[in-house]
């Protein structure tokens, strides 16, 4: 029995929606058109959701004559509380920056020379469709990729790009964090929570959190720390602001975490230290992890990571004691090396031992509070595999992510089928994918881009057309659950009405859609698609509820424990925490993690590694007139020994070299970082003249950065690369 | 339109021995929430049920035996039967013992 094709009055029958109510309801979409601010003078507070980064922090908005005037935070949402970043203050400034795309624009030069022609919006979409048309007649709909990043209309996005038929959606996971939320759902079946605010021991390793992402359970975490009720335990080459307010900081050598870890689990099984009931109650595999770390032992580690070996005992046994308000924190970080996985299996399995599941100041599995849900006419799925082939080279990664560089890699080899058009939305590749040089070649083999932004990124610089999308202070979004152990449902809604000839997502998906005779599954507005996810809210007047407040988040107070019940059965083969990993061993890969030392850079060569400020945690960011104020510039570090012995001199103007490209930055010569060593920051050295305060200052990352992946998750690794540097 | 629905309605007929094999994650949830879950959801008499409310033999077992109401009346009856391999393919990828990992947003 096959599955049956989709038509409209087959999915109207079944949704039991008439024709005419969707026809009506279509109308309502076109308020949003309305151009300009109000004309009349009004002083209001309107709560939304932040956008600025993938937090999603609850605001409130003063408007003031028509224009944002201010940010507030929220204290209903008891994961945001009353707290808003720098960035999202800075939201303002996205609204009313003079860099924004004002109206729909196509390329009239060649490409990423800047040349564009504004056109209205019925051209924009004729001209994106044509050509989209042509690749799929040509190529098959499997020809068009189809890229993004998380947002709230990401899902209008992804599902344009199923119903023209192609496989290919390749999300930004793997640039992002693939690799923890691989290792943690293959060990526990979930990703959880950290409960940083009553921890009394944290390991952090790599993971910049007082500094490069502000966010509540930062403060948490800075909370406990500073108040003396937790220990901080601080790995990192580089010296952070983490490392300053850290108990302990160990200027670990690049890329051995994981025998740190093994080396913590080897001492804590040796001496008894582990959670015997817990394991044995809810875990599987613990007899073939004793017996796999025995090899690693302090003494081995030491003479892997430069951490003492008398410390790593010491921090294991106060790990252990510490149980279960102990927690080894993911962090929110990419993946730094080929191992990552591996890593984060370690760092899952270490915090398993001890028992800190389910435990006030352990690891929370995330609840989840009721939503309702929009039934959209459902389309056929696609028939070609995906062009990444990530069910032959990533068995277990997530299939709807797909593989950023590995794609890229068969993009450019044409194999195991042409890609030709490249659509966008909300993201940078040029900018978040290593290997610019690569990334542009990938760009010359498209016959068509379109790229759906705020602002005119560098990816869009390089397209053939650009949608601009109203900002999400401009818009109404899907309402999000916020998953945790505060959890929330959380609502984004219109604030002010599009300054420029912008449109929210939907309507430039709905009207690419109707050009490409995909209506029929695009068929409603947003305001039908919100009104189904009030509609299952246990709440009385949902509607006016989340309108006024923004947030709805059930009680406010965490629950510990739901899951610590001998019948619970965890989302894994065997239903309990794996330690040790059948499916991974099936697949062919490591079922417990094994370590293999890193190669290391030869002498005339540094290790390239990377971080993030909480002002620019994302490139998109450094633009912004506010948080630009902050810094201007990026620069590189370079410790003093090297520094002297190459004739560097603090402020000078170096070429910092890799194999696949090169830049010049300013030098900051400072103690603050290992001599084998150097670090830039991310998002600044842009090529998009519409991102005028960083166009051509500093550098980009991405021109330096090889191309290397985790082997498990296929996360791009983002510390592989060794440059070169000398005075410019 | 209406032409191309029907160009497409004929296409899928042509494919279908093609597509036998697996039935379809994306339309199986759209007739598994739009059905099942009219009574399977919290608050309704029935029990509730979910994609992990079974692990993926379990859910292959329950489709075999092809019975509703504990085995008062047949699948069929409730889905029609074009649409019971759709909701198997969603039910079954989505398994309490499913190698599903969790993503960002999405």
């Amino acid at each position: 029995m096959g599955t049956i094709r989709m038509d409209r009055r087959l999915f109207l029958k079944a949704a039991g929606v008439t024709a005419g109510a969707a026809a009506t309801t279509q109308v309502a979409c076109l308020s949003y058109f309305k151009k300009g601010r109000s004309a009349a003078a009004e002083n209001r507070e309107v709560p939304t959701t932040c956008e600025l980064c993938p937090n999603k922090c609850s605001a409130i908005a003063v408007v003031e004559g028509g224009l944002v005037k201010k940010l507030n935070p929220n204290p209903e949402n008891p994961k945001s509380r009353d707290m808003l970043c720098a960035r999202g203050n800075a939201a303002i400034k996205q609204v009313y920056d003079p860099d924004r795309i004002k109206k729909p624009m196509i390329r009239m030069g060649a490409r990423g020379e800047g040349k564009w022609k504004e056109v209205s919006w019925d051209e924009a979409f004729d001209f994106a469709a044509k050509k989209l048309a042509e690749v799929k007649a040509k190529h098959g709909p499997e020809a068009s990729l189809w890229s993004s990043t998380e947002g709230f209309q990401e899902v209008f996005f992804k599902n344009l790009g199923l119903a023209f038929g192609s496989p290919n959606l390749v999300r930004h996971p793997t640039l992002c964090l693939a690799s923890v939320n691989l290792a943690y759902s293959a060990t526990f079946g979930t990703v959880p929570s950290f409960d940083l605010l009553n921890s009394r021991y944290v390991i952090m390793s790599g993971a910049n959190r007082f500094e490069s992402i502000i966010t509540p359970d930062t403060m948490d975490l800075i909370g406990g720390v500073m108040e003396r009720k937790a220990k901080l335990i601080y790995l990192d080459p580089r010296f952070t602001v983490t490392a300053a307010k850290a108990d302990e900081w160990y200027p670990i050598k690049p890329g051995t975490d994981l025998a740190f870890i093994l080396a913590m689990i080897h001492v804590i099984i040796k001496e008894n230290r582990h959670s015997k009931d817990f394991v044995a109650a809810f875990t599987t595999g613990f007899d073939e992890l004793a017996e796999h770390v025995k090899q690693y032992t302090p003494e081995w580690a030491e003479k892997e990571t430069e951490i003492p070996a008398k410390d790593i005992s010491r921090i294991a046994r106060e790990f252990a004691d510490a149980a279960p308000r102990s927690l080894y924190y993911a962090g929110r970080r990419s993946s730094w090396y080929q191992n990552d996985f591996q890593m984060r299996r370690a760092q899952a399995i270490l915090n398993a031992i001890i028992g800190n599941w389910d435990q006030v100041g352990g690891m929370v599995p995330n609840a989840k509070l009721p939503k309702g849900e929009f039934l959209f006419m459902p389309w056929d799925e696609p028939k070609a595999p995906r062009v990444d082939e990530i069910e032959k080279h990533f068995p277990l990664a997530a299939k709807g992510d797909g593989v950023y560089l590995k794609l890229r890699e068969n993009v450019l080899s044409g194999k195991p089928y042409p890609i030709k058009a490249w659509m966008v939305y909300k993201q940078d590749p040029m900018n978040a994918m290593p290997d610019q040089a690569k990334t542009l070649k990938m760009i010359e083999g498209m016959d068509f881009i379109g790229v759906i932004d705020v602002a005119m990124s560098d990816m869009a610089w390089y397209a053939d057309v650009v949608f601009p999308e109203s900002a999400y202070l401009e818009r109404t979004d899907p309402v999000e659950v916020m998953a945790g152990i505060w959890p929330a449902v959380v609502y984004r809604q219109q604030v002010v009405k599009p300054i420029h000839d912008t449109k929210p997502n939907l309507e430039i998906v709905q009207g690419l859609a109707k050009r490409l005779g995909l209506s029929d599954y695009f068929d409603y507005t947003i305001e039908q698609w919100v009104e189904a996810e009030f509609k299952e809210l246990p709440i009385p007047m949902a509607m006016e509820h989340m309108k006024k407040h923004g947030v709805w988040a059930a009680s406010g107070k965490p629950v510990y424990g739901k899951t610590l019940t001998p019948d619970f059965r965890f989302v894994t083969k065997t239903g309990k925490i794996e330690l040790f990993s059948q499916r991974l061993q099936e697949a062919g890969y490591d079922p417990l993690p094994a370590y293999t030392a890193p190669v290391q850079p030869p002498d005339d060569r540094f290790r390239l590694i990377l971080g993030r400020v909480g002002y620019f945690t994302h490139a998109n960011q450094t633009n912004n007139v506010w948080l630009n104020e902050f810094m201007k510039e990026n620069d590189l570090w370079i410790n003093p020994k090297p520094a002297e012995r190459l004739g560097i001199r603090n402020g000078a103007l170096v070429e910092v070299a890799s194999s696949v490209g090169k830049v010049k930055l300013k030098a900051r010569v400072t103690e603050e970082i290992r001599p084998d060593c150097v670090f830039m920051l991310h998002g600044f050295g842009k090529k998009s003249k519409l991102q005028s305060l960083v166009y051509n200052v500093g550098a980009s990352d991405a021109v330096l950065l090889e191309t290397a992946w985790d082997k498990v998750s296929g996360n791009a690794a983002f510390h592989e690369t060794f440059v070169k540097v000398a005075n410019a | 339109m209406r032409n191309t629905l029907r160009l497409l309605t004929l296409l899928a007929v042509l494919a279908a021995p093609l597509a036998a094999e697996g039935g379809s994650d994306t339309k199986g949830k759209f007739f598994f929430k739009k059905t099942c879950k009219a009574c399977h959801a919290p608050g309704t008499p029935a029990k509730e049920i979910t994609p992990l409310s079974k692990t993926q033999a379990q859910w292959k077992a329950y489709f075999a035996a092809g019975k509703h109401k504990k085995g008062a009346e047949k699948l069929d009856s409730v889905l029609k039967p074009e649409q019971v391999k759709d909701v198997q393919t969603f039910l079954v990828n989505h398994a309490s013992d499913s190698p599903q990992p969790e993503t960002c947003g999405g």
